[in-house]
């Protein structure tokens, strides 16, 4: 089973059972239409980041206050802000099977969220494959929304990229990003090579989470 | 002045304003339009350069200027656009009297930033005052012109161009951002665009950023395929580049003039630059194309209707629309319309797209309807499942504006007809909105009975549309079908009269096919040989039911013979694997299993198929649904609660139950109607919330458990909620939240429920949530999965088992 295949049965939380048959040839078909379906677009660019005080940063224009993303960034003076989105085909696809079939649009939710994860972490991948090359390493992408690093910073992050022209990302009133199938993060670039800390749900304190990577 | 100039010589735009401001200091994230007022002098250089490089119009420093992303700061926005207006009519004042030469300001207003509504939380109406306000100020502050640009939603430039076109008597050029395969962001095509946006009659039309000129070309050769209207091509410096994180552009002037030649030898007549072109550029432009002669824009003749997802141009090859979504004769959707039932609707819909029509037509007429209201509903709701284009068909002139008002796209409008008050009525509409129009052959005297005789009507309406400025292209002729049992010459006049009209007046046409054999037995037979004599005769469009084998198998057969199917691509996807024996094999494995471990297992088809088999041996509907449907929901149900079975297995059990339960329910006679819910249960995700898949599942449960289940949708405001739950007398309501900044309206939609419908119970869901957060903000349940919905609402309703 490839990695987003099994993403996608953790979404769907079967946790540590196997996945039974009729569903793994749902996810399969699933994923052949996200295909044709999703439009990747990633918009990123570097700033410089400054420790204003205990636990407060800037990047650029954004000013945050937060533990975790302060602890993540420690040491960098750069970081890389970015937004990526699968595109607004995907909830068109979701809103109409949740009329018709919604075993198939909840195959479909958790398929396109482990192809979004699997779209940046291959981001991710060249991204601190290239820096490698000169040096420089890339830590962990952190969300806004996870821990204490705030979604109310959406809105200046897809300022900063221009988002919203760049790769039609936008955000509703709620906060929300919208196409529903995409992320904006922070991931720091560090001089020093440190031993990679765990990211991603491995690093979440939710530790009775139904959805949770067997580790 | 500008206005006469448009198409009859080459006109220059600007370069990039955003690149430029940040050379001068504006930093990312920074809001552009406040240097308007903060750095006036840096802003005003900047235009000064570029009508110095040759520039005829000017964009101020306008693009992000609307009360959406101006919600909370320091100016307000008629500050902020007065300023703007005001720096750029001063440079061009003084360039005017420094060079003799006319120049422009123009008011540029890019996208909102916002989604729109169904995908999005802003609705059409929002965005169009919020545009509306925008070139009110820009036109009082004394601006030359509207452009609309960098757009990539088809449905915020139509409010856009409507906000403009409304408010303020200024010129409006409209430029959208295609992608490399010429698409939009959401999904468009260019003849779409170019039908929706000549409908809306702009003045000037095109494309901006996104792509450098090279790219542009491609997409430029499509448009000018399709536009009678002066092109507006503004390419950036080529395709956006990275290097350490920033973005940036690498066509130097000299090659981006060289190509923006090509592009005026292509047909473009309005030419700039966008982000990554400086004054350099436009300069290096200017003095390469300055002498070029332009073609004027060349009329076209294609009839097209697009809607959001693209365009179905109505040509040689025919099409299908799809005759369902129209209450005559239809009990069932009748029933749906009057309850409300919006769901029954969007399943004809998707229906009738799968079964391959390309335009659906969509009638909500019965009496004691409120018609505009549930139009406009439908055509909204309609095209959020489905991006095939729709025919508005309505003879309730205030239903038939305010559907094409809101219509994402180029709307087919049915109809009008030689009546001159009819006339009167629809052509202004077609006028302001656009849109294709079907033209009856009745007039004042009634339906000719020769083909001539409408002919003539058909002349009549071709002729009085013209006064309206509305082309042939855009009336497409029904001669009308009348049913042959009662004048057996009908079908002769019909099929006489489609080739008439063809030839003489060269239009297309349109026919309700069914008609034909009313009052018929087998009437399948008889509709489809005739609707394959009318496409012989020239029919462009059937209105027929695609869900009909025998139609369309008319008409991938007519495609076919007559060469509009290429390699018969088509046909052979469609008939390539048709054996005769399939569907029976599938019977009699049917009958190895029973309905209950069909349904455990999640065969829809299956379920299907041993549903019908028992009640046509006589089983009782009841004895169905308690011996068989609920034990094995029962089952699947306490399997998930264990963790045995798993949520996309509980859901395809789910959906087959759903599906023998419409067979039985189709089953009964009107006067056996099976003991209907009376559960009623509200269901919506919360006001600033668009994540309702949640919700959705818990629907689908509960409908399972024959709960009547009311579904307000998402972003539900709290009063819509309370309203109604008292004017339904809902004793549940089931509200859906994913993140934290969404559970405070939540919240706010429990404290009106309490106060003002105290006996009703509230359970809540979503992400974020866990008992504590539900107690918190008062809910009565927290449901952990939605199986615990639907025991809460058993237990709400006393129906514990």
């Amino acid at each position: 089973m490839d990695t987003r295949t099994k993403e996608a049965v953790r979404y769907l939380g079967y946790g540590n059972h196997a996945v039974d048959g009729q569903t793994l040839e749902l996810i399969r078909d699933s994923f052949e239409e996200l295909d044709r379906v999703a439009d990747k677009r990633i918009i990123y660019r570097i700033f410089d980041v400054n420790v204003t005080e205990n636990e407060s940063l800037d990047i650029g224009k954004l000013h945050i206050t937060s533990r975790n993303l302060s602890k993540n960034l420690c040491g960098c003076k750069e970081a890389f802000v970015l937004g990526a989105t699968l595109g607004i085909g995907i909830d068109q696809l979701l809103r109409r099977y949740s009329l018709t079939d919604m075993s198939r649009a909840v195959v479909i939710q958790a398929s396109a969220a482990a192809m979004l994860e699997e779209y940046l972490d291959t981001w991710q991948k060249e991204t601190a494959a290239k820096l490698e090359a000169e040096k420089q390493y890339l830590r962990p992408r952190f969300s806004p929304g996870y821990g204490d690093f705030s979604i109310s910073h959406q809105e200046m992050i897809l300022r900063m990229l221009n988002a919203e022209k760049s790769i039609g990302l936008t955000l509703t009133n709620g906060g929300m990003l919208n196409p529903t199938k995409s992320v904006t993060a922070v991931a720091g670039i560090s001089r020093t090579k440190e031993r990679c800390p765990v990211h991603g749900c491995e690093a979440c304190r939710k530790t009775d989470c139904a959805y949770r990577r067997e580790t | 002045m500008l206005r006469d100039r448009l198409g009859k010589e080459l006109l220059f735009f600007d370069g990039g304003m955003g690149t430029l401001l940040q050379e001068k200091g504006l930093q990312p994230g920074e809001l552009p339009e406040v240097w308007n007022l903060e750095h006036a002098e840096e802003v005003m250089e900047i235009h000064r350069e570029y009508y110095k490089a040759g520039s005829d119009i000017v964009l101020a420093n306008t693009f992000g200027a609307n009360a959406l992303k101006f919600h909370d700061d320091r100016y307000g926005l008629k500050e902020i656009i007065t300023a703007a207006i005001t720096n750029a009519r001063k440079v061009a004042d003084k360039i005017t009297a420094e060079e003799h030469r006319e120049v422009y300001v123009a008011m540029d207003m890019g996208p909102t930033g916002k989604l729109l509504k169904p995908m999005g939380d802003l609705s059409f109406e929002d965005a169009y005052e919020t545009y509306a306000e925008a070139a009110r100020y820009g036109e009082e502050a004394g601006a030359d012109l509207i452009h609309i640009e960098t757009m990539s939603d088809t449905y915020e430039v139509k409010a856009a161009i409507l906000a403009a076109r409304e408010n303020t008597s200024l010129p409006v050029f409209v430029t959208m951002i295609f992608d490399e395969k010429g698409k939009l962001l959401t999904g468009g095509d260019v003849p779409g665009v170019v039908a929706m946006l000549e409908g809306l009659r702009v003045d000037a039309l095109g494309m901006n950023c996104g792509l450098g000129p090279k790219q542009m070309m491609p997409i430029l050769e499509d448009l000018m395929k399709y536009t009678s209207l002066p092109v507006v091509v503004k390419p950036n410096a080529g395709l956006p580049k990275q290097k350490d994180g920033e973005t940036y552009y690498d066509v130097e002037p000299e090659e981006f003039a060289e190509y923006m030649r090509k592009i005026v030898d292509m047909g473009g007549c309005i030419i700039g630059g966008c982000c990554g072109t400086t004054p350099a550029h436009i300069r290096e432009m200017v003095n390469r194309c300055r002498d070029m002669q332009i073609h004027e824009p060349v009329k076209k003749t294609d009839t097209i209707v697009s809607s959001y997802g693209g365009a179905v141009v109505i040509g040689d090859k025919p099409v299908v629309i799809g005759e369902r979504i129209n209450p005559t004769g239809k009990k069932k959707l009748k029933a749906a319309l009057k309850e409300h039932d919006m769901d029954y609707i969007l399943k004809e819909a998707i229906m009738q797209q799968d079964n391959g029509a390309h335009i659906l037509d969509v009638n909500v007429g019965l009496p004691d309807i409120d018609e505009p209201a549930v139009m406009v509903e439908a055509i909204r709701e309609i095209q959020s499942v489905t991006s095939l284009p729709l025919q508005i068909d309505t003879v309730d002139e205030t239903a038939m504006e305010a559907a094409m008002r809101i219509y994402n796209g180029k709307p087919m409008v049915n109809s009008v007809n030689g009546k001159q008050e009819i006339m009167d009525q629809v052509f202004p509409l077609i006028k302001k909105y656009g849109g294709v129009v079907v033209g009856l052959t009745i007039d004042e005297s009634g339906i000719p009975d020769t083909a001539e005789g409408r002919l003539e009507v058909a002349q009549k309406i071709i002729k009085e549309a013209a006064k309206y400025g509305i082309d042939k292209k855009d009336i497409v002729i029904d001669v009308l079908a009348m049913t042959i049992s009662s004048d057996p010459d009908s079908a002769r006049i019909t099929l006489d009269a489609v080739k008439l009209v063809r030839e003489k007046c060269g239009v297309r046409t349109v026919l309700g096919v069914s008609n034909i054999s009313f009052g018929l037995p087998y009437r399948p037979a008889v509709n489809s040989n005739f609707y394959t004599m009318a496409m012989q005769n020239g029919l462009s469009a059937g209105i027929v039911n695609p869900s009909s084998e025998d139609m369309m198998r008319s008409y991938y057969s007519y495609c076919a013979l007559m060469g509009y199917d290429e390699n018969f691509e088509t046909y052979i996807g469609k008939y390539g694997n048709r054996t005769a024996e399939a569907t029976a094999q599938s019977t009699s494995q049917s009958a190895e299993i029973t309905l209950s471990s069909a349904i455990e297992k999640g065969l829809k088809e299956e379920a299907h198929l041993i549903t019908a088999r028992m009640i046509g041996e006589g089983q009782k509907p009841l004895d169905i649904i308690n011996q068989e449907l609920i034990p094995a929901l029962d089952k699947v149900g306490k399997g998930f609660e264990k963790g045995t079975v798993f949520l996309p297995q509980l859901l395809m059990s789910a959906d087959a139950a759903k599906i023998a339960f419409s067979v039985i329910k189709d089953s009964m006679s009107g006067d056996e109607v099976m003991e209907e819910a009376q559960d009623k249960v509200i269901l919506a995700t919360v006001k600033g919330d668009i994540h309702d898949i949640g919700k959705n599942i818990v629907k689908v449960l509960l409908e399972n458990y024959s709960f009547d289940v009311l579904d307000l949708g998402k972003d539900v405001p709290p009063e819509k909620i309370v309203e109604t739950a008292i004017e339904e007398d809902v004793k549940l309501v089931g509200l859906s939240a994913l993140m934290t900044t969404t559970v405070i309206s939540m919240e706010e939609t429990i404290r009106q429920l309490r106060e003002k419908k105290p006996d009703c119970k509230v359970m809540v869901g979503g992400a974020v949530l866990n008992q504590e957060y539900a107690d918190m903000i008062g809910a009565d349940f927290y449901g952990k999965d939605a199986m615990q919905s639907v025991y809460y609402a058993q237990s709400v309703f006393g129906r514990e088992s």
